[in-house]
């Protein structure tokens, strides 16, 4: 039973501040038990967890490998290629065979918007979702509001500034709903072909538009570079690299417009030298390998509380 | 070093009409009131003094055979028919990075003329990979196309605009729908029909202002359509216009001059593209002009080399020259239809490219330095192949009888007189 209002994590949108307070409050104790000398809690021992990622991912498996390791659940691995399962018959026999097998959590990441909204209306299982499409990554939300926490204490009335690809990234939109729910503001930037069209949703939630980087980073706490994937260029979105780094980058120069303490985030892997130079990524107000060390700990913390569990238990 | 004239009995086009004959001083460039010292006099006779003019649609076909057609061939061009400010694209050299841009710039800088560019869309003008836009905004392009290409999918041409609606400059766009344009050369109409030729479809235009003028209003992309040739893409302009789409839109000198019916002649001068449309069209772009659906009137100026139009008509290169009798030709027409006819023209051949490309209008002014051109409205010729720049001279208005003549042209500081 969750110990949450939510039963499943499907995204960060209509997650309610309750639940995202609990979440991070718990990450906290997690994120302690991280820098002990043993690591590994007892927490969902006897929890059986799939890590269903039908889309290549390094990092995010990883880590949620690692943060079922430190729960001690049993956690099994399955890997696809999409193109095999794009039919909605083809996905809910996976699924039925997976409830067969009694699994008790999932993770899933997939290429489709709503494919773990569609387990989850058809599993008893808890559903995490590790990115569906470019519709959300709450995990990376959640760890990457931790990671500005941390930092910046509230987020209340603090200024995120998500740079890059926004149209195609999970990333900016769990962000996006996260943040704005615990008070900040965000505004957006990016290349115009790289921008959400038709913002009114967002802009609900006092979600901004600045064209010239260099206005949207004035003032900010938090400035979010998103990885931009090569294949823009090919798709037509983006004419070189090159223009992309002088107009968008984040450079030493675009740094001395933000504030001195500003926090420098990226969820990686990072295009050294395109959104982001090395000097602001290895740079002082970079958190990028906090981001890293800090995911572990939010998905402990989700998995923990979706399976019903307390930290202080 | 400026010098310093005095025009004796010339008439000043000021305030937007033709004044009596007086004296007209210049002083280091600027319009002065009294005669300056070292004042070269000049008697002009009654000619008209004309603010200079701006062309549209300049393509010098760069690199073109450096033995027959140059760059400075382009310029004398410009003075022979009284334009001294021009905005310039290439098909041959598209401006799709900064070098090209800088070199332009350079070489175009040295004539002294004022000239304006267009970069590219996509890089070569092919349609496929996205032109460094911003770039080439920030080092002083006026707006983007791709020459005469118009992307063929509409998934490009949307992230074009999208990309390009950034700058907030003005995208430039040859309305020509490829895949139903074919391998036309002409007017699909009675003419092309009775002489067996592969025509070209209003339609061609009319789907590609309809498919530009949607995704514009979209976008919110402001977007110029170059050469209009057929009433319908008129209605569809005005009507984008009342839903408050931002488009501009000008015709060609040809345009306005001829149509189909000289197709009989079979002249490959008359080889246009777009092709000249039906009577009735051209009528349609005078009265889209008149009624200022059309802002401005493009010189279309493209030299072709007399190898490539001493062939069959469907193999001539297409195009034509036009900068040194646009204003002569085209007066004669607009004084027959109306009334204050030079007044309208030089809107047209002034104002409305200026206003287009969000640049200042040459106007004359008392106390102020601007270009201007000499035109003597009593002169009667026949246009001979001299009367072009270089050794080019594919117009199809060679050989005809013009009134009026462009004598000299007066900008950065220096009077030239022609020939």
């Amino acid at each position: 039973m969750s110990f949450l209002e939510t039963k499943h994590l499907l995204g960060l949108r209509g997650v309610s501040k309750n639940d995202l307070r609990t979440i991070l409050d718990t990450a906290r104790q997690f994120r302690e038990i991280l820098d002990r000398p043993v690591k590994k809690v007892p927490s969902l021992r006897g929890v059986t967890v799939v890590n269903l990622f039908f889309e290549n991912s390094t990092r995010t498996r990883i880590s949620f490998e690692l943060a079922e390791k430190r729960l001690s659940a049993d956690s099994v691995n399955f890997s696809s290629s999409a193109s095999s399962l794009t039919k909605g018959e083809s996905l809910l026999d996976t699924l039925k065979n997976i409830e067969a097998m009694k699994i008790d959590l999932v993770v899933v990441r997939h290429k489709g918007t709503g494919v773990p909204a569609f387990l989850a209306a058809h599993s008893d299982a808890i559903i995490i979702n590790a990115g569906d499409g470019a519709n959300e990554h709450p995990t990376q939300g959640l760890l990457d509001i931790f990671t500005m926490e941390k930092r910046l204490g509230s987020m209340e009335g603090k200024i995120v500034t998500i740079v890059g690809d926004v149209r195609h990234s999970r990333v900016a939109r769990s962000n996006i709903w996260g943040l704005t729910t615990l008070g900040a503001k965000v505004r957006l930037c990016g290349p115009a072909t790289l921008i959400p069209r038709n913002l009114s949703f967002f802009q609900e939630v006092g979600v901004e538009v600045i064209a010239d980087v260099a206005k949207a980073v004035e003032g900010a706490d938090a400035v979010i570079a998103l990885r931009l994937q090569k294949e823009r260029q090919e798709d037509s979105l983006l004419p070189t690299l090159r223009e992309y780094r002088n107009f968008f980058g984040i450079t030493a120069e675009v740094l001395d417009r933000a504030k001195s303490e500003v926090l420098i985030m990226h969820p990686g892997p990072i295009n050294r030298g395109v959104e982001i130079d090395s000097i602001v990524a290895d740079g002082p107000n970079s958190v990028i390998l906090d981001q890293v060390t800090n995911g572990v700990a939010v998905r402990m913390a989700a998995m923990y509380l979706l399976s019903g569990g307390r930290a202080d238990e | 070093m400026n010098k310093n004239y005095w025009f004796q009995n010339v008439r000043v086009f000021a305030d937007n009409k033709l004044g009596a004959p007086q004296d007209f001083f210049v002083q280091d460039g600027v319009w002065v009131a009294s005669v300056p010292n070292d004042a070269e006099k000049i008697d002009v006779h009654g000619s008209w003094l004309l603010p200079g003019l701006f062309a549209l649609g300049v393509d010098f076909q760069e690199p073109i055979r450096d033995d027959i057609y140059r760059l400075k061939d382009g310029f004398e061009a410009m003075r022979r028919g009284g334009f001294c400010t021009a905005l310039c694209e290439s098909e041959a050299n598209p401006l799709d990075d900064l070098h090209k841009l800088k070199a332009s710039l350079d070489a175009y800088g040295a004539s002294g003329l004022d000239f304006h560019f267009l970069g590219a869309i996509s890089v070569g003008h092919e349609g496929k990979s996205l032109a460094e836009m911003l770039e080439l905004a920030s080092h002083g392009v006026v707006g983007f196309g791709d020459g005469n290409h118009l992307p063929s999918g509409l998934r490009f041409l949307r992230f074009a605009l999208e990309y390009a609606g950034m700058t907030g400059l003005r995208c430039y766009f040859q309305p020509m729908e490829r895949s139903l344009a074919g391998k036309g050369h002409v007017h699909e109409g009675h003419y092309a029909d009775t002489l067996g030729m592969k025509g070209i479809p209003a339609q061609a235009e009319t789907i590609a202002v309809h498919q530009i003028l949607e995704l514009s209003g979209w976008l919110q992309v402001p977007v110029h359509l170059k050469q209009i040739t057929c009433a319908e893409s008129l209605n569809l302009i005005r009507n984008a216009r009342s839903r408050g789409v931002d488009v501009t839109c000008d015709v060609s000198i040809y345009h306005l001059m001829l149509d189909e019916s000289c197709l009989f002649a079979l002249d490959t001068h008359t080889h246009l593209r777009p092709p000249l449309r039906t009577a009735e069209d051209k009528e349609a772009l005078w009265k889209g002009l008149e009624d200022g659906t059309v802002q401005a009137i493009s010189c279309a100026h493209v030299p072709v080399l007399p190898q490539d139009k001493e062939v069959n008509f469907d193999d001539a290169v297409p195009g034509a020259v036009s900068l040194e009798i646009a204003f002569v030709a085209l007066l004669a027409a607009s004084q027959l239809r109306f009334a204050d006819g030079l007044e309208r023209l030089l809107g047209w051949l002034t104002d409305g490219p200026a206003k287009i490309c969000n640049r200042p209008m040459a106007t004359l002014r008392m106390g102020a330095s601007s270009p201007f051109f000499l035109f003597d409205p009593s002169v009667k010729r026949v246009l001979r192949v001299s009367d072009f720049a270089g050794q080019v001279h594919n117009s199809p208005l060679l050989d005809t009888v013009q009134t009026g003549m462009v004598t000299g042209t007066f900008f950065a500081g220096q009077w030239r007189w022609n020939r």
